[in-house]
C-alpha cells in the first residue's frame, strides 16, 4: 500500500510539473492571467465600485456571487457539525 | 536549464508540496494524519494560486494609494498584482476550512464509536 | 401556467431556482425554534418552488434559446453568469423534482432514524439540494466549485449520521471526495494561467489556439480524473458503496441519483462546454479512455452487484455499472449514443430514487434491508412491491419502460461506432440485472427456501397485508409512474429538449 500510494503520488506530481512546462513564467506581467480579465478590476474599481481596494471590489462585487457560495458553505459546515455532534435531548 | 529553474521553480515547490499532502491522504492510517495531509494539499493549492498574481517588476498590493484614489495619479496595470487569485483563494480558504471542520466533527464521531483514529483498527472492530 | 402573468419572476428565474433553496435553508434552524414541525412543510414550500422555477426556467429555454443571466449585471469574464441552456435546464427539473418526491417520502424514515434532528436535517438537505443546482446552473468553472464544494460538504455530514459504520465510510468519502475537488480546483488553475478566464464559455473561446499547449492537457486529465472520483467511475468508486448502504434512508434516496448523475452532467459540460468537441475526440484520446472506462465500469459493476446480500449494497454496484453506461454512451462520441446518454441521466436519476426509496421503505418496515428481507413482500405490501417491480423492469430495460429507451439509444451508438464489446457489456448488465431482480421477487414471493419458520405450515395466507405509509408510497408510485412516462414520452423528450442539449457529433 504504501508503496502503490508513493507510486501514485509521484505520477501525479509528474504530470502537474510537465504541465507547468509551457506556463507563463513566474512573475510574468505579461501572462494571460494579468492580461486577459484582472485589468478591469484593476483600472475601473474606483470608478465602478468605489472601492480603492481591489481585492474588496472583487469579493464583495464584481464576483459576490462566489462570496455568497463560501458564506453558505461556513453556513453548511457549521450545521453539520452541530447536526453531527449534538447529544440527543432526552 | 538554470532558466526554466527560475522561471517555474515556484510552480514546482507547490507541486512538491501538493504531491506531500496528498501521500499522506492515500497512505497514513491515522484518520487525523489524512486530515492533516488534505489541509497541507489544499494549502498547496491555494499557495499555487497566489505565486500566479506575481508581477515582476515593482508591482505593489492592489490597493490604491491615496493620489491614485482621488484621481492625481493614473492606475498602472503593470504596478499592481493581479487581485483575482487572492479573491478565488479566500473563497478556497473557506472551503478548506469548512472540509477541515466537518471532517473533524466526523472523526471525533468515529473516536466515540470505535475508541481509535486507526484505520486498520477500525476495519478489524467492523469486521 | 400562472407564473408567466409576472414576467419578472420569469426573467429571474435563473436565480431564484438557487436564492429560494439556500433562503430557505438559512431560516429553517429559525423556523425549527419556533416549531419544530413547521420545518417540513418548510422544506416541502421551499422544494416545490425551486421546481416550479426549474420548470419555467426549462419552458423559456424550449421557446426562447438559452438564457445568460448575470449575477450583479457584470458582464460575462468579469462577473459570474448562469447559463441555462435545455441541457441543465433539464438537470433543474430532475434535479428539483427528485429532491421534492424524496423529501415528502423521508418525512417518516427521518423520523423514525434520527428522533430529534429532523430540523437540522431538513436545513442541510436544502443546502444539498443548492449545491447540485448551483453545479448545475452556473457558466462559471469557479463559481462550480464553490456549489461542487457545499453539496459534498452537505453530503458528508449527512452521510455519517446514518447506521453503524456511516461515520467511517463518510470520511473515506471526505478524503476521496476533496481530492476529487482539489484535482477539479487545480485544473481550473492551470488553465486561469494560460487564458486568464474563468467563465466556461470564454474559456472554450480562448483554449481552441492552446490545444496542443502541455498546460492545458493537464489540466483536463485532472478534469476528468477529479470529476469520475465525484462520480463513482470504476476503479475510483471505492468510497460510495459503504456510503450510501450506511446514509440514513432519505439520504441514499436524494444523493445516490443525484451526486453521480450531476457529476456526469459536469463532465459533459467540460468536455463539450469549456473543451471543443474537437478537443475531446481527436487532440487527446479521451473519447476512447471514457469508452474503456465505462466498459470495465459495466462489467464490474454488474459482477460485483451479483456477490451482494445487502440490498443497499447491490443497488450501489447497479449505480457503479449505470454510470458505466452513461461514461461509455459519452465516450461513444457520436450523436445518438450521447442522446442515450442524457436520456439514460434522466431515466437513471428516476430509476435509482425509486429502487433507493424501496430499500427505504424495506428499511423503515424491517429495520434492515438485506436482500432476504424482501421475503413475502408481495403479499405484505403489494404496491410497493408493484412500483419496485415497475422499476426493477426499467433497470432490466424492458419496453416500455424509460430505461428500455435509453438502452436502445446506446445500443444503436455503439452499433454505428461498431464497438462491439460496449454490445456486449450492455447485454451481460442486462443479464446481470435480470438475475439480480428477479432472485428477488422470487424471494417475495416467498418461492425462496421453505426451510425455518414457514416450514409449520403457514405457509402465506398468514402474512396480514402492512403497506408502507402513504407518504412513503406515494412519491415511489410517482417515481415508477415517471419512469414508465418517460418510455412512452421519450421521442418527444428526445425531439424537444435532448437533441438541443448535445452537440451534433
Amino acid at each position: 500500500m504504501k508503496f502503490f500510494g508513493f507510486l501514485i503520488t509521484l505520477l501525479t506530481g509528474a504530470v502537474l510539473i510537465y504541465g507547468t512546462l509551457d506556463m507563463p513564467a513566474y512573475g510574468d506581467p505579461d501572462s494571460p492571467a494579468s492580461r486577459h480579465v484582472s485589468p478591469r478590476y484593476i483600472e475601473m474599481t474606483e470608478i465602478e465600485t468605489a472601492t480603492p481596494n481591489m481585492v474588496t471590489s472583487i469579493l464583495a462585487d464584481y464576483r459576490g456571487y462566489d462570496t455568497m457560495g463560501e458564506t453558505t458553505v461556513i453556513f453548511t459546515a457549521g450545521m453539520s457539525c452541530i447536526f453531527l455532534l449534538r447529544k440527543r435531548k432526552s | 536549464m538554470i532558466e526554466l529553474v527560475i522561471a517555474k521553480y515556484n510552480y514546482w515547490i507547490y507541486v512538491i508540496l501538493m504531491m506531500i499532502g496528498f501521500y499522506a491522504m492515500i497512505v497514513k492510517t491515522n484518520l487525523v494524519k489524512k486530515i492533516i495531509g488534505m489541509n497541507i494539499f489544499q494549502t498547496a493549492i491555494i499557495l499555487f494560486y497566489i505565486s500566479t498574481a506575481y508581477k515582476m517588476g515593482g508591482a505593489t498590493l492592489p490597493i490604491m494609494t491615496d493620489a491614485q484614489a482621488h484621481g492625481h495619479e493614473a492606475v498602472l496595470v503593470d504596478g499592481v498584482i493581479n487581485p483575482l487569485p487572492h479573491v478565488l483563494m479566500l473563497t478556497a480558504i473557506v472551503v478548506m476550512v469548512a472540509t477541515l471542520g466537518v471532517a473533524l466533527a466526523i472523526v471525533i464521531h468515529i473516536y466515540r464509536r470505535y475508541n481509535t483514529l486507526n484505520e486498520d483498527e477500525i476495519l478489524k472492530v467492523m469486521k | 401556467m400562472i407564473l408567466e402573468q409576472f414576467p419578472f419572476l420569469v426573467h429571474s428565474a435563473p436565480a431564484l431556482i438557487i436564492v429560494i433553496p439556500l433562503m430557505f435553508a438559512l431560516l429553517t434552524p429559525v423556523i425549527g425554534l419556533i416549531r419544530r414541525e413547521w420545518t417540513f412543510p418548510w422544506m416541502l414550500l421551499a422544494l416545490l418552488l425551486a421546481t416550479l422555477f426549474s420548470v419555467t426556467a426549462l419552458q423559456d429555454v424550449m421557446r426562447n434559446g438559452v438564457i445568460h443571466y448575470r449575477m450583479g449585471n457584470w458582464e460575462p469574464p468579469w462577473g459570474i453568469e448562469y447559463v441555462v441552456d435545455h441541457l441543465n435546464g433539464l438537470m433543474l427539473v430532475l434535479i428539483s423534482a427528485t429532491a421534492l418526491l424524496v423529501a415528502v417520502y423521508g418525512k417518516k424514515s427521518v423520523e423514525q432514524e434520527l428522533p430529534g434532528k429532523e430540523v437540522y436535517f431538513r436545513c442541510i438537505f436544502l443546502l444539498q439540494v443548492t449545491g447540485f443546482l448551483g453545479i448545475v446552473i452556473t457558466g462559471d468553472a469557479f463559481n462550480l466549485y464553490v456549489f461542487l464544494e457545499i453539496a459534498s460538504l452537505a453530503g458528508y455530514a449527512l452521510i455519517a449520521i446514518g447506521e453503524d459504520g456511516a461515520p467511517f465510510a463518510s470520511f473515506r468519502y471526505i478524503i476521496m471526495g476533496t481530492i476529487g475537488a482539489c484535482f477539479y480546483l487545480l485544473a481550473i488553475g492551470y488553465l486561469y494561467i494560460v487564458t486568464g478566464s474563468l467563465n466556461m464559455a470564454d474559456l472554450a473561446r480562448l483554449l481552441p489556439p492552446l490545444y496542443g499547449s502541455k498546460v492545458v492537457l493537464t489540466a483536463f486529465a485532472f478534469f476528468m480524473v477529479g470529476i469520475a472520483i465525484k462520480m463513482a467511475l470504476f476503479p475510483l468508486h471505492v468510497w460510495l458503496p459503504d456510503a450510501y448502504t450506511k446514509a440514513p434512508s432519505a439520504v441514499s434516496a436524494l444523493v445516490a441519483p443525484l451526486m453521480t448523475k450531476v457529476s456526469v452532467y459536469v463532465m459533459i459540460r467540460i468536455l463539450f462546454g469549456v473543451f471543443a468537441p474537437s478537443f475531446s475526440i481527436s487532440v487527446v484520446p479521451a473519447m476512447k479512455i471514457l469508452l474503456v472506462a465505462g466498459i470495465v465500469a459495466i462489467f464490474t459493476g454488474a459482477i460485483l452487484a451479483l456477490a451482494q446480500k445487502d440490498f443497499k449494497r447491490m443497488l450501489c454496484y447497479i449505480i457503479v455499472a449505470e454510470v458505466g453506461y452513461m461514461v461509455g454512451g459519452v465516450g461513444l462520441a457520436n450523436t445518438t449514443a450521447l442522446r442515450g446518454a442524457v436520456l439514460h441521466i434522466a431515466n437513471d436519476v428516476v430509476m435509482t430514487a425509486g429502487l433507493f426509496a424501496v430499500a427505504g421503505i424495506i428499511n423503515y418496515k424491517m429495520r434492515e434491508h438485506r436482500l432476504d428481507d424482501f421475503k413475502d413482500m408481495f403479499k405484505r405490501m403489494p404496491f410497493t412491491m408493484a412500483a419496485f417491480a415497475t422499476i426493477a423492469l426499467s433497470i432490466i430495460g424492458v419496453p416500455p419502460t424509460g430505461g428500455f429507451f435509453s438502452k436502445w439509444y446506446l445500443l444503436q451508438g455503439a452499433l454505428q461506432e461498431g464497438s462491439w464489446i460496449f454490445v456486449a457489456a450492455l447485454l451481460f448488465s442486462s443479464l446481470v440485472n435480470v438475475v439480480l431482480f428477479f432472485r428477488i421477487f422470487e424471494i417475495g414471493y416467498g418461492f425462496h427456501g421453505d426451510h425455518g419458520h414457514s416450514a409449520g405450515g403457514d405457509g402465506g395466507e398468514a402474512v396480514a397485508i402492512r403497506e408502507a405509509p402513504l407518504s412513503m408510497l406515494v412519491p415511489l408510485m410517482i417515481a415508477a409512474a415517471t419512469i414508465v412516462l418517460l418510455g412512452f414520452y421519450n421521442q418527444a423528450l428526445i425531439g424537444k429538449i435532448i437533441q438541443y442539449a448535445v452537440p451534433v457529433l
